[in-house]
C-alpha cells in the first residue's frame, strides 16, 4: 500500500484514502534514539494524534515528513509523493508548524510573517489576518524579545495562513497559556469540519483526546499502537480519591469493590476508574462525601498500565 | 532560477557588513594610494628597508616604482586578500550553516520551492556580494588614482590584477560556502573555514620571507594569485588565475549536490 492511489481502500463502503503514509520507515541516531520500522496512515479529511513522551520519536517521524531528512529505511509519502524527493511539490498543500520555534532574527513578527506568505507563493497574507485576531497577536514587536507562547502564535499564523489541506502540528500548544490552548483546540476541530488532514503531536494525552479521530502512539522509536480514539481512552485509568463523611461509609464504599480496584485510608477512599466510572460514581452516591479528586495518569503511567510493557525491553 | 523573496532578505540581513568592510577597504586603498610618490621615493619604501622580513612577510618586500606596482604591491599582497576573506568567512555561515544551527532553515525548506533553487539563491547572493565589493574596490582605486595622479595607473594592467584579485574571492567563496553546506554547526563552519583561510595566507607569508621557505609557496593556494604575473599578461599568471576560478566554481557545484542531498537536523 505504497501507492496514494491503491492506498484507497474500502471500509463500510466509504472509500478511504491515506494522505499520509509511513511506511515502514526506520531512522537510526544509535543509542536507541531515532526511529525504529515504524508504520502508520493518516487518512482524508481526519486529525490523527501523534502522542508519545519527550524523546520517543515524534519529531524524527515529522522531519521525515516534511523531507528534512530521509530514513535510512522505508518511504514516507504525502500526497502519494515521496517526502524527501517532491518535498517542494508537497509543500504546496501543506502547513506545518515546527517543535522548536526559531525565527529570523532582526524581523519583527509581522515582518516574519510577511516574508514567510511571500515564501510559500502567496499573493497576499491569506487568513493571517483573521488568525491573528482570533489569538489575539500583536505581532509588531521584535520576534527576539518575544514570549514563548507569542513566538507560538507566530509559528500558527504561519501554518494555516495559506489554508493548506494538509497541516503537520508538532506539539502546536506549547507555551500557549489556557485559554490560547481552548482557541486552538477549537481552531482544530472548524479545520476538521473543513475536511483537513491533520497529523499534530504532543505529549498530553488530553489535547490529543480532545481534537483527534485517532491516535498513534510511539515510545523510543517504536510504535506502541494506533487506534480510535475511543478505544485508546478506554484503556487510560484514572485515579479518583473520594473522602466520606466517616469511616464506616468508605469501608462500605469499598465492600462492594474487588480488593485490588481500592485502596482505603481512613475516610479517604482511592479508586482505579477505567470503564467501571459509571459503577463507581453510582455507588458513591449512596454515602455522603465531602471531598473528591481525580488524578489523570501521566502518559507514561498510561504506557506501563495499557500496555503492561516494560519501559527498557 | 533564484528565489527573489530570499535574495532581497539576504540583502537586508547582510548590507550592513558590507558596508562596513567596503569603509575599511575604502580608507586603505586611500591611504596607501595617498602615499605613492612618483618623484622622490616613497616613504613606506624607506620604511620597507628597516624592516625587510615584516614587509617581505605581506608581499611588500620589492614595491616597482609605478603606481600600479605600488597599488597591487601594498593593497592586493594582503589588505585585499585577507579583509575580504574575513568578509567571505562570516558570509558562507550566515547564509547556510546558521540556518541549520538555530534551526530557522524550517522556514526556508517548508515551501514549495526545490532545494536546489534555495541554495543557488543563497551562492548567487555571495557572488553578487562579493562582484559588488570587487567593483567598489575597483573604482575607488580608479577614481582616487585619478585624482592624486591623473594618467599614472596602468589601467588595463590593474584590470588584468583584479580579474585574479575577483577570482582569490570566488576560490575562497566556495571553499567557505562548501563548509558552511557539510557542517551543520556555526562554530565548526566558522572554525574550518577559518583555518584553510589563515593556513592559506599564514604559508604564503612565511615563504616570502626567506629562500629557505620559498619552497613553501607550492603549500599554498595564494600562489594561483600572480599579481604580477597577470599585470606582466604572463600566460602562467593566467592558467593560474583560470583555476582559481575553477576551484571555486567547483565548491559551489558541491556545495549545491551536498546541501540538496543532506539530512537537516532542524
Amino acid at each position: 500500500m505504497d501507492d496514494h492511489v491503491t492506498a484507497a481502500y474500502l471500509q463500510g463502503g466509504v472509500s478511504i484514502v491515506n494522505t499520509i503514509v509511513i511506511n515502514h520507515i526506520t531512522k537510526d541516531y544509535g543509542h536507541n534514539r531515532g526511529v525504529f520500522d515504524l508504520s502508520f496512515n493518516v487518512e482524508q479529511g481526519e486529525v490523527l494524534g501523534f502522542l508519545g513522551p519527550n524523546g520517543a520519536g515524534k519529531t524524527t517521524t515529522i522531519r521525515q515528513l516534511l523531507g528534512f531528512i530521509k530514513p535510512d529505511s522505508g518511504k514516507v509519502k504525502i500526497l502519494g509523493k515521496d517526502c524527501f524527493l517532491h518535498a517542494d511539490k508537497i509543500q504546496k498543500s501543506l502547513g506545518y508548524l515546527p517543535g522548536e520555534i526559531t525565527f529570523m532574527d532582526s524581523m519583527n513578527g509581522m515582518e516574519f510573517i510577511r516574508f514567510s506568505a511571500k515564501m510559500k507563493k502567496m499573493k497576499d497574507l491569506g487568513r493571517a489576518p483573521e488568525l491573528m485576531e482570533q489569538f489575539e497577536l500583536n505581532a509588531s514587536g521584535k520576534i527576539k524579545k518575544m514570549s514563548k507562547g507569542m513566538k507560538q502564535k507566530i509559528g500558527i499564523v504561519c501554518a494555516f495562513m495559506q489554508d493548506p489541506d494538509i497541516l503537520i502540528l508538532d506539539e502546536p500548544t506549547s507555551g500557549l497559556d489556557p485559554l490560547m490552548q481552548n482557541r486552538f483546540v477549537d481552531l482544530i476541530l472548524s479545520e476538521k469540519k473543513r475536511g483537513k488532514t491533520i497529523l499534530m503531536s504532543s505529549h498530553i494525552f488530553e489535547e490529543i483526546e480532545r481534537t483527534c479521530d485517532r491516535a498513534a502512539i510511539i515510545r523510543e522509536g517504536r510504535l506502541v499502537a494506533v487506534d480510535s480514539m475511543e478505544k485508546l481512552c478506554s484503556g487510560k485509568k484514572k485515579k479518583m480519591e473520594i473522602t466520606f463523611a466517616d469511616a464506616s461509609m468508605a469501608r462500605g464504599f469499598c465492600d462492594d469493590f474487588e480488593d485490588k480496584e481500592t485502596e482505603i485510608a481512613d475516610r479517604t477512599v482511592s479508586v482505579h476508574v477505567g470503564m467501571n466510572i459509571d459503577r463507581v460514581i453510582k455507588k458513591a452516591s449512596v454515602y455522603t462525601i465531602t471531598d473528591m479528586s481525580i488524578h489523570t495518569q501521566s502518559l507514561e503511567d498510561f504506557f506501563l498500565h495499557f500496555y503492561g510493557g516494560n519501559k527498557h525491553d | 532560477m533564484i528565489n527573489l523573496t530570499l535574495y532581497k532578505k539576504e540583502w537586508k540581513s547582510n548590507w550592513v557588513m558590507l558596508i562596513i568592510f567596503m569603509g575599511v577597504l575604502t580608507m586603505y586603498a586611500i591611504m596607501i594610494i595617498s602615499m605613492f610618490d612618483p618623484e622622490m621615493g616613497d616613504s613606506l619604501r624607506t620604511m620597507a628597508e628597516s624592516m625587510p622580513e615584516v614587509f617581505a612577510a605581506f608581499g611588500m618586500a620589492d614595491v616597482g616604482t609605478t603606481l600600479l606596482e605600488f597599488v597591487t604591491g601594498y593593497l592586493y599582497g594582503i589588505l585585499l586578500t585577507a579583509f575580504p576573506a574575513v568578509y567571505i568567512i562570516i558570509l558562507a555561515n550566515r547564509l547556510v550553516a546558521k540556518y541549520i544551527d538555530n534551526g530557522s532553515m524550517v522556514y526556508l525548506l517548508a515551501v514549495p520551492e526545490k532545494r536546489s533553487k534555495i541554495v543557488r539563491t543563497q551562492m548567487i547572493f555571495m557572488v553578487s556580494s562579493l562582484l559588488i565589493l570587487e567593483i567598489f574596490v575597483l573604482a575607488v582605486v580608479l577614481i582616487t588614482s585619478h585624482f592624486m595622479f591623473p594618467g599614472d595607473l596602468d589601467i588595463p594592467g590593474f584590470l588584468r590584477a583584479n580579474a585574479g584579485l575577483f577570482g582569490l574571492w570566488v576560490m575562497f567563496g566556495g571553499v567557505c560556502f562548501l563548509t558552511s553546506c557539510v557542517f551543520n554547526e556555526t562554530k565548526v563552519t566558522l572554525g574550518f573555514s577559518s583555518a584553510v583561510v589563515i593556513y592559506a595566507l599564514l604559508v604564503q607569508m612565511i615563504s616570502q620571507v626567506g629562500d629557505k621557505f620559498e619552497k613553501l609557496k607550492y603549500a599554498t593556494p595564494m600562489t594561483l594569485f600572480n599579481v604580477d604575473g597577470l599585470i606582466s599578461n604572463e600566460q602562467m599568471a593566467w592558467i593560474t588565475c583560470g583555476i582559481m576560478y575553477g576551484v571555486g566554481i567547483l565548491c559551489y557545484i558541491i556545495a549545491g549536490q551536498v546541501f540538496k542531498r543532506k539530512n537537516m537536523p532542524i
